[in-house]
């Protein structure tokens, strides 16, 4: 097998450069026993950290191909790339990982504590417990697009203020904390639960929670107050400036030619009061393609701004609301174009009804294939599309059915998500600076995406065209 | 030699034992703990899965906890050192909750215990199958809150001494640069020597260094011919073999069973069955084995497919998860399991208050001999770690401070030396680790006999022999290690000829005794630079 690995002297040099190793090993092998049978057979100075070779003390997280994992769970696989985390190096996969341990709080018990039961109950502990399985081997350190521009202090830390905050035995104040440490910072892009060996979902189960909390506190940013003031006055996060989509189209749009199915449609803020005209392609791809749209006047914000902010209080009621207009509307499939509303209506809400994503439903039900549209394009994966719903596949399969030419990127945040756009412009620009760099290198013409907040972020960071994908669909559809 | 620092107590390692010391301590004096890997995750405490034994519940005593210790270890055990065990372990625990502790608790909001081999009442307390990792997590966060100086990737080579007082260590890093700490006291509590054979449980870190260090510098260590193979561990993926699987899967219920379908353990201990002491088991898997009854990798069932699934998905997450990246659902599917070298109940001969045979050195956890005699118990090495590692801090600490000693340059000179020899070596550590693995597990393993012994007391010293090379400074703790490693094998080798018993987890084929553990006129094998040997117990012959 042949494995190639990032090589780092801080002694010789001033770069690491990549070497390649042909070695043989036992089929079912981990990327540790690569790393081995390397430092026994070729260089005894190959420099890794490995301990319990279970998957328990977190010493070996490295990146095999770009993505974060532990080297002795990782079944390694001919040609690997093998790099240490995106943290200071040392030596080869050694990297320093001292500033981020110094950022991890502890407990600080009461003095009482130590005799009696200091009111943890069994529910208590179970509450903790999702959160106390981290193993620091800081794959999410590596892998936080909000770390790497801003002085947010890493997921892992958000973990343990919340695991903390949650305990009786703790005496400290542990929203203060959390919030100085940039609590506000994350994007809730969910990279960190992808990359973690625990899968331990900090952004709903840590940060979410001590939003909530800064909240009850009064802690919010302002912006984010302001957002929800919005949200519990109109039911909508964006202000009313002209009529609105839901003030104009009809309640049922009945499609070309036979009708195949009937679906309805959950707009979302922004395709209701900022960015209409992808809202009435969408409507239009729909009608090409023999689906019937329903279109329930009373529905409202979905909740994700209030939810992902930690205010909310008022999303119970915004979740009945939706949930009865599409109810009484009588569709068994709801779909969406945004991913953030989307991902909170799958996730955050218990519908009686199935949501799906616009592509999603489309590359199910099957779709006329458009005319072939010239130009070079490319993809940009919402955070809360691809991790928020699993969905990265349908996007690409339907671009590459009539895109001249598509150039794949790899996923990563744009920095619009989170509340971070309102709440810390700096650090959004910030992250799609990053964003816009990785663009660059694919040289496409076009970016594609099916998420408002990240088309206008990413337009204005990049500076290209952004279509949203029903646009661009009709577009062939007109041709 | 720039790297000179000094403090009150030294701790050296930092699993469970090591850390609990550090933070005791610290408490009176300047403390500083090493580790040669990152402190917490270096040591097997982190990786311990079952649980932590403690009797609390009027339904148990004390003295139930301490009949159980003994017999399970083959009244080889120090009494005075088991009563210690049994009467402190539930004051550790409750420190350990009142710092955090997330342990599973019933819906009586008391700690939830289950039951592990050996044991008349279920004793063992947990965090579902990470116990170990929980208490880890909670000593870490206790520890990063005090003023303990932590040093991380340090290996010490030797312990500083002044004729027969410890009084530090000589200390190298990764660059291999050498450095030396001074100390008023010095624990050691470096874990265990799994990693001289080639099946183990242990983590990388787990090569014996403390016993070495402690030999070399001319403690007396016991009993180390008794080495637990734990009954259950994983068979294949080839590189994965050995990890541990934990014993919760039998107190959960789980079942062993031989390729013929038969629950075996009804042959060899039928009332106790599956939860028999680890010894028993073991021997009992390798039998069925070594008699054709095994599988096609070498190994037999270990079955749970018959337990709610929902109790394995609640109570044994960690090993859910783990096989099921091998591709086996243990809902649906038996496990295939072997023994595998685990843990190590001799080593450094320690009082009540963990003193060894030298003046100012102290050792806790499973550095030490004593407290688990033959075959320790499951659950009872994370207690250890606590009662005897809070033993050690306080003792440590206790020790007077003395006026700056006056550094022995002899000892440093000589370090100096022998590193500069290991360029002109010959043999890989690689190479002899390779080599001493294959010998202790083939020739040291769960049945011994003389002539294996012997033939691997020839290899040993062989390996011994070879001048060990490196090629550059950052390859010296590695050397020094291997070095560690190979004395530790020759220990456990002349232990294993010494004791003409069976007895615990030591088992001679080769030789048929009249007495029963009760009755042996044998006491701890002991080992030191100035004499070796088996105590005779009079009264018994």
């Amino acid at each position: 097998m042949i494995v190639r690995i990032s090589r780092f002297d801080p002694d010789k040099d001033a770069v690491p450069h990549v070497e390649t190793y042909d070695v043989h090993v036992a089929s079912g092998a981990h990327v540790l026993n690569v790393l081995d049978m390397v430092r026994d057979k070729f260089d005894p100075t190959l420099g890794y950290r490995c301990c319990c070779r279970a998957g328990q003390c977190g010493s070996c997280a490295i990146r095999v191909n770009g993505k974060p994992v532990l080297a002795c769970t990782e079944e390694a696989r001919d040609g690997d790339l093998i790099e240490s985390l995106e943290l200071p190096s040392i030596q080869d996969l050694i990297t320093d990982v001292t500033q981020v341990v110094a950022q991890i709080a502890w407990l600080n018990p009461r003095a009482a504590s130590l005799s009696c039961g200091c009111g943890v109950t069994h529910e208590t502990i179970e509450e903790i417990k999702p959160l106390r399985e981290c193993i620091e081997c800081y794959s999410c350190v590596s892998s936080c697009p909000a770390y790497a521009v801003s002085e947010y202090a890493v997921p892992t830390v958000m973990r343990q203020e919340q695991r903390l905050n949650l305990d009786p035995r703790d005496v400290d104040d542990r929203i203060g904390e959390a919030i100085a440490r940039g609590l506000f910072a994350c994007t809730s892009c969910h990279k960190c639960v992808e990359v973690c060996p625990k899968k331990i979902d900090i952004p709903r189960k840590a940060v979410e929670k001590l939003r909530i909390e800064a909240a009850k506190r009064g802690l919010s940013l302002p912006a984010h107050m302001e957002l929800a003031r919005l949200v519990e006055e109109t039911g909508r996060s964006i202000e009313r400036k002209s009529t609105s989509f839901l003030e104009y189209v009809p309640d049922v749009i009945e499609p070309e030619g036979e009708v195949r199915a009937t679906i309805g449609f959950f707009v979302g803020c922004m395709f209701n009061g900022r960015v209409n005209q992808s809202a009435l392609d969408a409507i239009e791809v729909f009608r090409k393609n023999g689906i019937r749209v329903l279109i329930p006047k009373d529905q409202v914000c979905c909740g994700s701004p209030l939810i992902r902010t930690g205010l909310s209080n008022f999303v119970p009621e915004l979740m009945q609301r939706n949930i009865a207009a599409f109810v009484n509307a009588g569709v068994d499939t709801v779909f969406t174009m945004c991913a953030g509303c989307g991902s909170t209506l799958k996730k955050d809400y218990d519908t009686p009804f199935r949501v799906a994503d616009i592509t999603e439903y489309l590359c199910e039900v099957g779709f006329v294939p458009p005319t072939k549209i010239a130009g070079t394009y490319t993809y940009h994966d919402p955070c809360h599309l691809l991790r928020g719903q699993g969905i990265s596949k349908q996007p690409r399969e339907l671009l590459r059915s009539f895109v001249e030419k598509f150039v794949d990127m790899p996923a990563h945040c744009c920095g619009a998500g989170g509340g971070v756009k309102s709440g810390f412009p700096d650090e959004a620009a910030s992250i799609g600076a990053v964003r816009a760099e990785m663009v660059a290198a694919t040289g496409a013409d076009f970016i594609v995406t099916i998420c408002p907040f990240c088309e206008y972020h990413l337009r204005r960071v990049t500076g290209l065209p952004v279509k949203n994908i029903a646009t661009l669909m009709l577009e062939g559809y007109l041709k | 030699m720039e790297n000179r620092d000094a403090c009150h107590v030294l701790v050296i390692g930092s699993g469970g034992a090591g850390i609990r010391a550090a933070i005791e301590a610290s408490t009176v004096g300047e403390t500083i703990i090493v580790s040669k890997t990152i402190t917490g995750k270096g040591g097997c405490t982190v990786m311990a899965e079952g649980g932590y034994n403690a009797v609390l519940t009027s339904e148990d005593s004390v003295a139930a906890h301490y009949e159980d210790t003994i017999k399970g270890g083959a009244f080889l055990n120090d009494p005075a050192l088991v009563e210690i065990l049994a009467r402190e372990a539930p004051d550790r625990i409750r420190d350990l909750f009142a710092w955090g502790a997330v342990f599973d608790l019933t819906c009586e909001d008391k700690f939830a215990q289950r039951s592990f081999g050996g044991q008349q009442i279920p004793r063992t307390c947990y965090a579902g199958d990470h116990t170990g990792h929980e208490i880890v997590m909670t000593l870490l966060e206790k520890l990063r809150g005090s003023p303990v100086e932590i040093r991380d990737e340090l290996t010490v080579v030797d312990l500083l001494k002044d004729r027969n007082v410890v009084f530090g260590a000589i200390v190298c890093n990764r660059e291999g640069e050498l450095g030396t700490i001074t100390a008023d006291a010095v624990v050691l509590a470096t874990g265990g020597a799994g990693q001289i054979y080639d099946m183990t449980t242990n983590s990388t870190a787990g090569t014996g260094d403390g016993y070495a260090l402690g030999y070399r510098a001319g403690a007396e260590l016991i009993d180390m011919e008794q080495v637990q193979f734990h009954p259950t561990g994983v068979v294949y993926p080839y590189d994965t073999r050995g990890r541990l699987i934990t014993e919760a899967m039998r107190g959960e219920g789980g079942i062993l069973l031989n390729t013929k379908g038969e629950r075996f353990m009804e042959k060899y201990d039928p009332s106790r069955m599956e939860l028999s002491t680890r010894d028993v088991i073991a021997r009992s898997i390798a039998t069925e084995i070594l008699e054709g009854r095994g599988t096609e990798h070498g190994g037999v069932w270990l079955d749970v497919t018959h337990l709610p699934k929902e109790q394995i998905e609640i109570r044994l997450p960690l090993m859910l998860r783990q096989f099921l990246q091998f591709g086996i659902d243990i809902r649906t599917q038996p496990m295939e399991v072997t023994p595998t070298a685990h843990h190590f109940m001799g080593g450094l001969r320690i009082t009540l208050e963990t003193q060894t045979t030298l003046s100012h050195l102290f050792a806790a956890g499973e550095v030490t001999g004593g407290v688990h005699g033959g075959n320790r118990l499951g659950g009872n090495a994370l207690a250890d770690t606590q009662v005897f590692g809070f033993r050690a801090g306080r003792a440590a600490a206790a020790v007077e401070s003395v006026a700056k000693r006056k550094m022995d340059t002899v000892q440093i000179d000589a370090t100096e030396e022998k590193i500069s020899r290991l360029y002109e070596g010959q043999a890989t550590s690689a190479k002899i680790r390779r080599l001493m693995k294959q010998i202790m597990w083939n020739n040291v393993g769960i049945y011994r006999n003389e002539f294996d012994l012997k033939v691997a007391e020839r290899d040993i010293a062989k390996l011994r022999a070879m001048p060990l090379v490196i090629s550059s400074p950052r390859e010296i703790s590695d050397a020094f290690i291997t070095e560690n490693m190979l004395l530790v094998a020759s220990l456990v080798i002349d232990g294993a000829l010494l004791r003409r018993e069976s007895r615990g987890a030591h088992t001679r084929i080769d030789i048929k005794a009249s007495w029963t553990n009760e009755t042996s006129p044998f006491g701890h094998t002991f080992f030191s630079k100035t004499r070796s040997g088996i105590e005779i117990l009079e009264g018994r012959l």
